[in-house]
């Protein structure tokens, strides 16, 4: 018996000091893990503007961040917008209630800082303190507004689609005529050396300069990238005096209304994503409309 | 007879358990069936004949993602099957089949009886996925072959047929109940206490536990099968595939139904493996290998010839 | 194995050669298999490793006088686990873009036998100052492994190492390949064998 006692009571006490260093080890990392993540997308966004080390980010650059959310009460159900209003100097959010057809339906005012409304469950808190207690809601995506100074500059836009093996996260950037700036492969799990290339300059690339008339109708082309097109892509590897200013020009102009050039064994994945960034903009295009004409319609004074 | 017991058991939870998941809803009486067909086609099955005029007008039809019900997809064909209770909208672009569509219709016309409108749910046959799961743990998404996972049991129990086969069922079982364990654990503790950091230890702890009940219960129950399989149950516990199967499911946020699946084809997936390996081994045995290379380093190199194989059912899917 | 009578110098040489966890021992190959595409993925799962054994190794020797022998395993595994989860809250915060590259492998650094291995041969029955060199002989083998593979692969499947181009082509695409993984392994195993062979032939005369 005593043996036993001695087993439980030395097996607790491991128990409890290991659980001590992991607890530890959990409340010191949560925070910057945090930190860092945001960290991460913040410097992707830049990237995707072409800012980065060389290039700082310009002083009058601020970024603003619209929460859409879908809120269903009882029978009818809403898209619910979180958006930015400037409030003197301060910046505060108001939730834009739109139907389906995109007609307003009503402005309720929210007490969350920008600060906090990047969190998901303070987000939730100050919903779920305007909504009737009854009604639902699901998170849908985020927009991100580049503005410099009063004059927009891009939408950024995370998402989310399948890819060949699991799903594919990505980091789209549009110029406010919704021509593609930019795509970035955030996380995916295709197969390395086959699907895994989508990171790659010369196919994440091919997007750029896209325009959104050829974005809706994009298409995946099972033919040799041309070698040109594809020193034009790899941006990384260029080096002084490979392009002139003209040349580039030319080739952009050249590729502008090509369909995108399919991977080496990797068609399927290379579909994935065209349709994925094709959809994404489809989407956005027409919501963004929707929600600025309900906006300007209400006068609800935007801080984008 | 009696040890039939746990068959007929087995039996009547798996054909409940079809029953339930395949109990495809729709929300109208006139309505049977819902299905996507293809990749930009939707099937609507009429318990009666319907009006051709009002069937065949795209207009009576609307169609939603569930999770984008501000984008209307409208179908650009309707067809009227000859028997007249069967519609086929095709739309102009493939449909996201991954998720449900809402469909709704207007009033539905037959035979010149008005039925009310119609709100349906379009999605996948539940079943269907789940098999998907089962197929993609145990092949597709191989864990010896594709995710590189168990390694070190996989090539130290499969010199053998019989032992690839002992260690593949005994660990298939041991994994299920594992796998079942840390999916209600994760679900109904971990998760809502916040503690999913501890995912490593107790997740490792539930395989050491189901290894001690299983070899527990199996020497109770069974000596017999107990002395043919009792040794590989130590081994189980330094199977890497033991410990990644729930930290999956915990990630991938699975429901009961799919953890089970997912072990279950891990389980199957491994005993696959092992026996392959185990028969192209067996014939190795008998052939002329220069000698630094005899052993392990020829069987990895016939793991990655298998591989190469196994990668080409890489992305396939059923549903 | 009683206590060890062997210098330090010799514990550290011995875990990255003679008894080096992945080409001789043939232990915790999941990962050698399955993320060595990369000298950097080599690298940083190297270093987990290493500091899961270094810690354990010293957190068993210094309690291994308290350890009831019914319950050494459960301990071991216990001890394990908790410096994994460590390391995989600290890499996760610190170095995300690494740690997605790894996956769910360094999480599964708690099911690697070698750990418990030298736990069980080791660590428990040496003082703490030779259980740290001995782990980290064990850990430095195993990142010289994955390392070494890593190198091959990179430099021959996609012509550059650390991420710097230096072939300015890709030789072999079929290196980095996810399944050549096993041809690699089984290829070095191969050689360290040989390596083995002709050397102590030589030494015989």
């Amino acid at each position: 018996m005593k043996e036993i006692l001695k087993i439980t009571f030395a097996l607790t006490v491991s128990c409890l000091i290991a659980a001590a260093v992991m607890g530890l080890t959990f409340t010191v990392t949560a925070k910057a893990k945090k930190h860092n993540e945001h960290m991460n997308v913040q410097e992707t966004m830049q990237g995707l503007l072409g800012y980065g080390k060389n290039n700082p980010v310009p002083e009058d650059m601020t970024f603003h961040s619209v929460y859409r959310y879908i809120i269903e009460e009882g029978e009818n159900k809403y898209l619910g917008y979180m958006v930015p209003v400037a409030e003197g100097s301060e910046e505060g959010y108001v939730l834009v209630l739109l139907d389906l057809g995109g007609n307003f339906v009503k402005k309720l005012d929210l007490t969350i800082s920008p600060e906090a409304a990047q969190e998901e469950p303070e987000r939730e808190a100050a919903l779920k303190a305007v909504l009737d207690p009854s009604a639902h809601f699901t998170y849908g995506d985020t927009i991100v507004i580049a503005k410099r100074g009063e004059k927009r500059v891009a939408y950024l836009l995370p998402g989310e689609f399948p890819g060949f093996k699991t799903f594919i996260q990505v980091m789209l950037a549009l110029d406010p005529q919704f021509t593609i700036l930019g795509l970035e492969i955030m996380e995916h799990e295709e197969d390395p050396g086959l699907g895994g290339e989508i990171v790659q300059e010369y196919f994440k690339n091919q997007f750029r300069d896209k325009k959104f008339d050829k974005v809706k109708a994009l298409k995946v082309v099972k033919v040799p990238l041309p070698e040109e097109y594809k020193k034009y892509l790899e941006k990384k590897k260029w080096k002084e005096g490979m392009f002139t200013e003209e040349q580039i020009q030319e080739i952009r102009k050249k590729y502008e209304d090509k369909d995108i050039y399919a991977l080496t064994g990797a068609t399927i994945s290379s579909r994935s994503v065209t349709n994925g960034v094709k959809n994404m903009v489809k989407k956005f295009a027409y919501r963004v409309g929707k929600l600025e004409d309900a906006l300007a319609k209400q006068h609800i004074q935007a801080a984008f | 007879m009696k040890h039939m017991k746990p068959f007929h058991w087995l039996a009547i939870v798996l054909v409940l358990g079809a029953l339930t998941l395949s109990g495809c809803k729709t929300e109208h009486r006139f309505v049977k069936k819902t299905a996507f067909k293809d990749m930009d086609k939707i099937v609507i099955t009429f318990a009666g004949p319907v009006d051709e005029a009002w069937a065949t007008n795209t207009a009576n039809y609307s169609v939603y993602e569930e999770p984008d019900p501000d984008i209307v997809l409208t179908p650009k064909e309707a067809t009227l099957s000859p028997d007249r209770t069967k519609v086929t909208l095709t739309f102009p672009e493939a449909l996201n089949t991954g998720e449900a569509h809402i469909l709704s219709m207007t009033d539905i016309l037959s035979e010149g009886k008005h039925l009310g409108p119609a709100l349906l749910t379009v999605k996948k046959l539940y079943l269907g996925v789940l098999f998907t799961l089962l197929l993609g743990a145990a092949l597709i998404n191989n864990f010896v072959f594709t995710k590189y996972i168990g390694l070190c049991v996989f090539f130290g129990t499969s010199q053998k047929r019989s032992t690839a086969i002992g260690m593949g069922i005994t660990f298939t079982i041991v994994i299920v109940f594992a796998a079942m364990m840390a999916w209600a654990l994760y679900q109904f503790v971990l998760k809502p206490f916040q503690l999913t950091f501890l995912n490593i230890v107790v997740f490792i702890g539930l395989v050491s536990l189901s290894v001690q009940g299983v070899d527990t219960i199996l020497r109770k129950v069974n000596p017999m099968l107990f002395k043919a399989f009792g040794v590989y149950l130590v081994l189980v516990i330094a199977n890497c595939i033991a410990i990644a199967v729930p930290l999956m499911l915990a990630d991938n946020e699975y429901n009961a139904w799919e953890s089970l699946m997912l072990a279950l084809g891990a389980g199957v997936g491994f005993l696959i493996a092992l026996f392959l390996m185990a028969c192209a081994r067996e014939k190795l045995e008998l052939a002329n290998v220069p000698p630094t290379f005899k052993g392990l380093p020829i069987a990895f190199v016939t793991a990655g010839l298998f591989a190469l194989a196994f990668l080409g059912f890489s992305g396939m899917s059923i549903y | 194995m009683a206590a060890t009578t062997k210098s330090n110098k010799q514990l550290v040489l011995d875990g990255v050669l003679k008894e080096n966890p992945i080409f001789r021992l043939a232990l915790s190959m999941c990962p050698a298999v399955g993320i060595s595409t990369s000298v950097m993925n080599g690298i940083l799962l190297g270093i987990a490793v290493l500091f899961v054994q270094v810690f354990s190794s010293c957190t068993i020797s210094i309690i291994r006088h308290y350890i009831h022998p019914r319950i050494r395993i459960p301990t071991y595994t216990l001890t394990i686990a908790t410096w994994v989860t460590v390391i995989d809250l600290v890499l996760s915060a610190y170095f995300p873009v690494a740690y997605k590259a790894m996956g769910i492998f360094v999480k599964l650094i708690v099911a690697f036998a070698i750990i418990t291995m030298r736990l069980e041969m080791f660590a428990c029955k040496n003082t703490l100052e030779k259980s740290f060199w001995d782990g980290l002989g064990m850990g430095l083998g195993f990142m010289f492994g994955m390392v070494t593979l890593g190198f091959v692969r990179e430099l021959l499947g996609s012509g550059t190492l650390l991420g710097h181009d230096i072939l300015g082509f890709r030789p072999l695409l079929f290196f980095i390949l996810p399944s050549a993984g096993f041809f690699v392994v089984g290829l070095m195993m191969g050689l360290f064998n040989w390596v083995d062979v002709v050397y102590s032939r030589r030494k015989e005369g």
